[in-house]
């Protein structure tokens, strides 16, 4: 799977390569308006993260250019700006998601895996993760064809460790993935402890093994 | 204000005293003139009355005995005067004045009398005539001029308040305008003021002194809303960049147990940090109006919505709900707004929450009324302030209530505070 970061911060570029790089993916870099278009122009991506302040340019230019060339590429904004405008006009030119700086590493790659997801959907719409199947349009969840049931906020979770396999979640990310921009507003997240905890339950009850580690102080992690 | 008087009751008070003094120091003046002239012009009258008689007397060259039967007759007569034959002439004339009882009266009659005593000569003989003319007792004479004086005095006071009430009804209409310009100005609102020209230099010189320091206030209050939205702004990319390393740390699989209490440490400042940026910028483009666009929106709805938002953190702390949604209210305004609003006052009411606490949330006659469980009252004069109520202990950025407010200022909204059976509580009257 080939990712085009477009971020001018060189920083954070390089952190959202090395993120995502242990993730099957291959990650190109463009710094600017004009390398970006050129890489646009010659190759395909499965998926372009989209800074939209550029140098020399806007992002929102670079979605245009995508869609005069009646590209498939699936694009995430990522914007300091968060300014609804934006996002509006971005999701109107054609971009698939909008995720506003600061945010988490782990809400990125969550949000490339259903993104991509999503482009690859041809019919069914089934994620198969050793001994357990998650029907996206169904929202069944099944362990060894035994169907469990869970929470949405359950299924939310599921979805975010499997979208972030062998990464270490903070109990801050998993939060702000559940409740979205609130939970900046509080510092303690341990509810996600209860969430984890049934999760974890139901899977085991089903005969899932125990892929879900604490790990001390600092969060989660999906272990395969 | 009790003690406020307007300019025009400045200006008439020590008008109006210092016209009594004048007033009332012209009635002994008055006095003493009229007196003066009134009594030179009686012993005037007298001396022509005593010259009469005695020429009278003196033409009718009537013998001693049929004069002195003539002058007791003459006597008993008249009032106007009196002859009495005296042996030696007195040196001067003599005037004075005496007052005495009406004889003919009943009641008590005090006249006053001008009186004169002359020697006159009738038919060689020395005689003292006594002549008495009634005039006007000294103090009718003082009250009739105090009553014209204060009559005169009250036409003047009465006339310096009706020219005055003119005169600043005209005068001080440009001041009155300029006045209400000034109350109808509102910074945030950053519309200049423009004040209308006037031919009076004085307030001219107001009008555009007052211009100069508005627009310059507006400058300033706009430079110091770009540069917070600019800071930041420019704040969001080292907090996106620190947020990710943060992440990539975590993933380190050599991390001690140390370490990772030291970075879950890292993690509450820099999401406190996020949060108040993210809050600033959110301040500022309130006040740049860049919500302006309005939808019609179900408030119970959005109330319940934003009540599912946040279960998780109600019963992580064991909060206990009460909900009374009893308004049905559609309002126009913007939709984000009105969610940042609604999900601010819950927040609030989550985080400044104890433990089993409980929140009631009540929604009638077109007023939002959030409390929860609390210890001790808040300052109501700062509590919307921003930063004024942060603390380290708590997870608030210190501009929740403060976005609250500008949300309600933009529409008109009323917030209130109070703190009552150990619960504080917000309503919002929309």
């Amino acid at each position: 799977m080939k990712i085009l970061i477009v971020e001018d911060e060189k920083e954070l570029a390089q952190d959202m390569e090395k993120y995502l790089s242990g993730e099957n993916y291959v990650c190109e870099v463009a710094a600017d308006f004009k390398q970006a278009s050129e890489k646009i122009s010659i190759y395909d991506y499965d998926c372009i993260l989209l800074d939209l302040m550029l140098p020399n340019g806007s992002g929102l230019d670079l979605l245009e250019l995508l869609k005069q060339q009646k590209k498939q590429d699936g694009v995430i904004i990522i914007s300091a700006k968060n300014s609804i405008e934006d996002k509006v006009k971005g999701l109107q030119i054609g971009a698939d998601d909008y995720l506003a700086k600061p945010f988490h590493l782990s809400e990125l790659s969550a949000r490339i895996h259903s993104l991509i997801r999503r482009k690859q959907f041809t019919g069914s719409n089934i994620i198969q993760q050793n001994e357990i199947t998650i029907d996206l349009l169904g929202k069944t969840v099944k362990v060894n064809n035994l169907e469990i049931n869970l929470t949405k906020k359950e299924l939310d979770l599921l979805l975010f460790f499997i979208g972030n396999k062998n990464r270490v979640l903070s109990k801050g990310a998993l939060a702000e993935h559940l409740s979205g921009d609130i939970a900046d507003m509080f510092d303690n997240h341990d509810f996600i402890y209860a969430h984890i905890k049934n999760l974890k339950k139901k899977l085991t009850d089903a005969g899932y093994g125990n892929y879900i580690k604490t790990i001390y102080g600092t969060g989660y992690k999906w272990e395969v | 204000m009790g003690s406020m008087k307007n300019l025009l009751q400045k200006q008439l008070k020590p008008l109006t005293v210092f016209a009594f003094i004048v007033f009332a120091l012209s009635i002994p003046t008055y006095f003493l003139l009229v007196n003066w002239i009134w009594l030179k012009e009686l012993d005037e009258n007298n001396k022509l009355i005593a010259q009469r008689i005695e020429n009278e007397f003196n033409e009718q060259h009537i013998s001693e005995e049929k004069l002195a039967g003539s002058i007791a007759f003459w006597n008993d007569i008249q009032s106007v005067g009196k002859i009495e034959p005296v042996l030696k002439t007195f040196r001067k004339d003599s005037v004075y004045t005496i007052r005495k009882q009406n004889r003919y009266s009943k009641q008590e009659d005090i006249d006053q009398f001008r009186i004169l005593i002359t020697n006159v000569k009738i038919n060689n003989g020395n005689f003292t005539l006594t002549i008495e003319t009634n005039m006007e007792e000294n103090e009718e004479t003082v009250a009739y001029i105090a009553i014209v004086t204060l009559l005169f005095f009250l036409i003047l006071v009465v006339g310096f308040w009706v020219l005055n009430k003119r005169l600043s009804q005209k005068l001080w209409q440009p001041f009155r305008n300029t006045l209400e310009k000034l109350k109808s100005f509102d910074l945030t609102t950053q519309q200049t003021v423009s004040f209308d020209k006037t031919d009076i230099e004085e307030f001219e010189e107001l009008n555009q002194s007052l211009q100069k320091l508005i627009d310059k206030n507006i400058s300033v209050y706009n430079q110091q809303k770009t540069f917070i939205e600019n800071a930041s702004h420019e704040l969001q990319t080292p907090l996106a960049v620190l947020k990710s390393k943060m992440d990539l740390l975590l993933q380190n699989k050599n991390i001690t147990n140390e370490q990772s209490e030291i970075l879950s440490a890292i993690e509450l400042p820099l999401a406190r940090m996020t949060r108040i940026n993210k809050n600033l910028l959110l301040l500022a483009k309130i006040e740049n109006n860049q919500f302006a666009d309005k939808e019609n929106i179900e408030v119970t709805e959005l109330i319940n919505e934003t009540l599912e938002l946040l279960t998780d953190y109600i019963s992580a702390k064991q909060i206990t709900v009460n909900k009374n949604l009893a308004e049905t209210l559609t309002l126009t305004c913007n939709k984000t707004l009105l969610e940042i609003l609604i999900s601010n006052l819950f927040i609030n009411a989550i985080v400044h929450n104890v433990e089993n606490g409980k929140i009631n949330i009540d929604f009638s006659a077109k007023t939002l009324t959030v409390s929860n469980t609390g210890k001790t009252a808040l300052d109501n004069k700062k509590i919307f302030d921003r930063f004024s109520v942060s603390s380290s202990k708590t997870a608030n950025s210190g501009l929740g209530l403060a976005i609250v407010k500008e949300i309600c200022n933009r529409y008109g909204w009323h917030i209130n505070y109070s703190f009552e059976n150990n619960f504080h509580s917000f309503s919002v009257q929309f």
